[in-house]
């Protein structure tokens, strides 16, 4: 892979040499070819039948034939790209990794005011979305809660809406059915003016997991990613195996399952559309196998991703996924340190996506805290890929001889030109001297992260809707939640 | 040879010694019914105790389950009606549109362990399946299970159902998104964050 010269990652952790890495690919075959998949949707089964995989339309077991997978293989493209309603926010992987996203769909919120747990909003939903289109170190925002306030039959309106009329950035979620997925591309449609227009820059981005571990495509799911691809629409899954529980227990066995079943999705994408952009994503873990919790926050999910990236890279797709969870109940130690570890671990094996912000208690609840805690991380993962701009120019020779031995740095013009832009300039990590931070009252990180979340989300959001297009959307979708921020600690 | 011996291959996780335990225990004269409540059902509460108290692992609750279910089909032909229907009858499955169903499938063998009649109608079950099933087998609580948070829903519209039809059906909601909020919102009459729990629900749901 292609880098600037100076990126710190220039050259990624490898785990595998190049045999490991072709035996595991191999292995995926043998798995593909010898095991197959379950597949519960007719139109998938109708589509590998007619693309030379041996379809048993009683049993729905479709098995893929080594050449099959291969020939997919040939139409894999090395880019993926997340639209925006506004172009400024285009980004495109590999190039602008790291690309970071929120966590999404959790039915749960962090209540600001109270810190309590509750069921979250579609005004929850709006408050979010104006958050992420202010903090720079997230790029695309995954709707990050359910709306339990929605309206029936606007389940899933009642989360694009507030969070299209609130955030400018890359939006990305899914849908449980067909018709909400109409809906939703409706809802998009409007605001782009135009179906035609829409198409030319769909700004929602879809995502689905139609995979269900192990070796099962889904029916509604697989459906939308069918539709989607069809439609030449912007879509993706993510492969979720659970080491103890639908997958095997060992890295290796999870690993090699999990990369079978990206290729049973992506042969399936290549068929549907030869040369569909797609994202190699997992969510691979291990389970804690005393009780069967689910633990994204392991390190082992780390592991796991940066192996699975260095699949990617043997296909050629960009890689990454859910990584970056936590299972901590509250901003603690915990919570920090998973989500610190694991991203910087997929960072440097390669990954170009990371659903990493907000969420806690392993994707049950969303906190604005953790979300402006995880907006740090983020910028920081950017500055770790930015790395040491090597140059000449760069190595200081001439300010070196010429502060010389015993001098200072601090007034040099050099220093006033970089002081803002060659460090991190954290507004949650703490450098104050213990006794100033006394005083202030010792704020933990996360009283610090809701003093910056508070500052943003006070002051009205200039990005949201025209009232003009507002007024067309609440016309259309009749009794539509309200869908704007509101904030007061 | 006893009932003992039946009630430690079982926290032992010995499949095959249960079967022929119990089957040799039957024909040496042993109450049909002591054997079930003494044997199988006592060892299933005993490793939902060593599970809650972090002994046993998961995995090792299941195959304590598996055991159970072997010696228990060794007995069902045996047991009269008043015995097998004593505990109550269950209707479980995964929620529309959910194919997650390792939760629902630990959850139906500890239920069948504790000595409920269990139908699983397996994953992706609607609303008009669960109450056919529920009114066919005259069950007295469907169990629902999600994984999906956006396949929650469909245990309210199933809920909202039964009591539309005004059906004496209890409810019982679980799977990693369940909260006892979100049981108690959609009006669930039980919920459990694990197997062992949800027996005690449906064991609290069946007295009478």
């Amino acid at each position: 892979m292609e880098h600037e010269k100076g990126d710190l990652v220039v050259e990624f952790t490898k785990i595998f040499s190049q045999t490991e890495v072709e035996r595991v690919h191999e292995a995926s075959l043998e798995i593909l070819e010898n095991v197959g998949m379950l597949v519960r949707n007719q139109k998938a089964l109708e589509i590998f039948a007619q693309n030379g995989c041996i379809v048993d339309t009683e049993t729905m077991m479709v098995k893929f034939p080594r050449e099959v997978v291969e020939k997919a293989r040939e139409t894999f493209v090395p880019t993926y790209t997340f639209t925006a309603q506004d172009p400024k926010f285009d980004i495109t992987m590999p190039g602008d990794r790291p690309v970071v996203v929120t966590g999404s769909s959790a039915p749960n919120i962090i209540d600001p005011k109270t810190g309590e747990e509750r069921r979250a909003t579609s005004d929850d939903i709006a408050n979010i979305a104006y958050l992420i289109n202010e903090l720079p170190g997230f790029d695309v925002f995954s709707i990050s809660t359910l709306a339990d306030d929605a309206p029936e039959g606007q389940f899933s309106l009642s989360r694009f809406y507030p969070a299209l009329k609130n955030c400018k950035k890359p939006v990305r979620s899914n849908t449980p059915n067909m018709e909400d997925l109409k809906a939703v591309l409706e809802l998009g449609y409007l605001i782009a003016g135009g179906e035609e227009e829409y198409r030319r820059r769909p700004f929602i981005n879809h995502h689905y997991c139609p995979v269900v571990s192990p070796l099962t495509f889904d029916v509604e799911s697989t459906e939308a990613v069918i539709y989607l691809i069809e439609e030449g629409l912007p879509v993706y899954g993510t492969i979720v195996p659970n080491a103890g529980m639908t997958s095997p227990l060992s890295l290796m066995g999870t690993l090699t399952l999990g990369n079978a079943e990206f290729l049973g999705l992506a042969t399936l994408t290549q068929m549907i559309r030869p040369g569909a952009p797609m994202i190699y994503a997992v969510l691979s873990t291990v389970a804690d196998m005393r009780t069967g919790a689910y633990a994204p926050g392991a390190i082992e999910t780390g592991m796991l991703q940066m192996a699975h990236t260095e699949m990617a890279r043997f296909y050629n797709v960009p890689s990454g996924g859910y990584i970056g969870l936590t299972n901590a109940h509250t901003n603690d130690a915990q919570s920090g340190y998973e989500t610190g570890m694991n991203t910087t671990g997929a960072l440097l094996a390669g990954a170009d996506l990371f659903n990493m912000g907000g969420l806690l208690g392993s994707l049950m609840a969303f906190d604005f805290g953790k979300a402006v805690i995880d907006n740090e991380i983020a910028l920081m993962l950017k500055r770790i890929k930015k790395g040491y701009e090597y140059s000449e120019e760069n190595l200081c020779l001439d300010l070196i001889a010429k502060v010389g031995p015993g001098g200072s740095y601090m007034d040099a013009d050099h220093t006033m030109k970089n002081m803002r832009t060659i460090a991190v300039l954290p507004k949650v990590a703490t450098r104050e001297m213990r006794r100033r931070w006394e005083d202030q009252g010792k704020p933990d990180a996360h009283a610090r992260a809701m003093k910056e979340a508070d500052k943003i989300l006070s002051k009205p959001n200039k990005s949201r809707f025209s009232e003009e297009l507002d007024a067309k959307i609440r016309e259309q979708f009749k009794g539509l939640v309200a869908g704007d921020a509101k904030w007061s600690l | 040879m006893s009932v003992q011996d039946i009630y430690d291959a079982i926290v032992e996780f010995s499949v095959d010694k249960v079967v022929s335990l119990v089957d040799a225990e039957v024909k040496s004269g042993t109450d049909v019914s002591e054997i079930l409540s003494k044997g199988l059902i006592a060892a299933m509460d005993e490793v939902g105790q060593r599970y809650s108290e972090g002994e046993f692992f998961v995995p090792e609750m299941l195959m304590a389950a598996k055991a159970m279910k072997g010696g228990l089909e060794v007995l069902k032909p045996l047991l009269s009606q008043g015995d097998s229907e004593r505990k109550g009858t269950i209707i479980i499955g995964t929620v529309k549109g959910d194919l997650h169903d390792i939760g629902k499938n630990l959850v139906s063998m500890m239920m069948e362990g504790a000595g409920f009649e269990v139908y699983d109608l397996g994953v992706d079950v609607d609303t008009d399946k669960f109450i056919a099933n529920a009114k066919e087998k005259k069950a007295d609580i469907i169990c629902m299970s999600a994984l999906l948070t956006t396949t929650m829903p469909f245990m309210e519209v199933t809920v909202k159902a039964i009591r539309e039809q005004g059906l004496s059906i209890k409810t019982m909601v679980g799977g990693a998104p369940v909260s006892e909020d979100f049981a108690n919102k959609i009006g669930a009459d039980g919920w459990s964050t694990d197997a062992p729990g949800a027996v005690e629900t449906a064991r609290r749901l069946t007295s009478k």
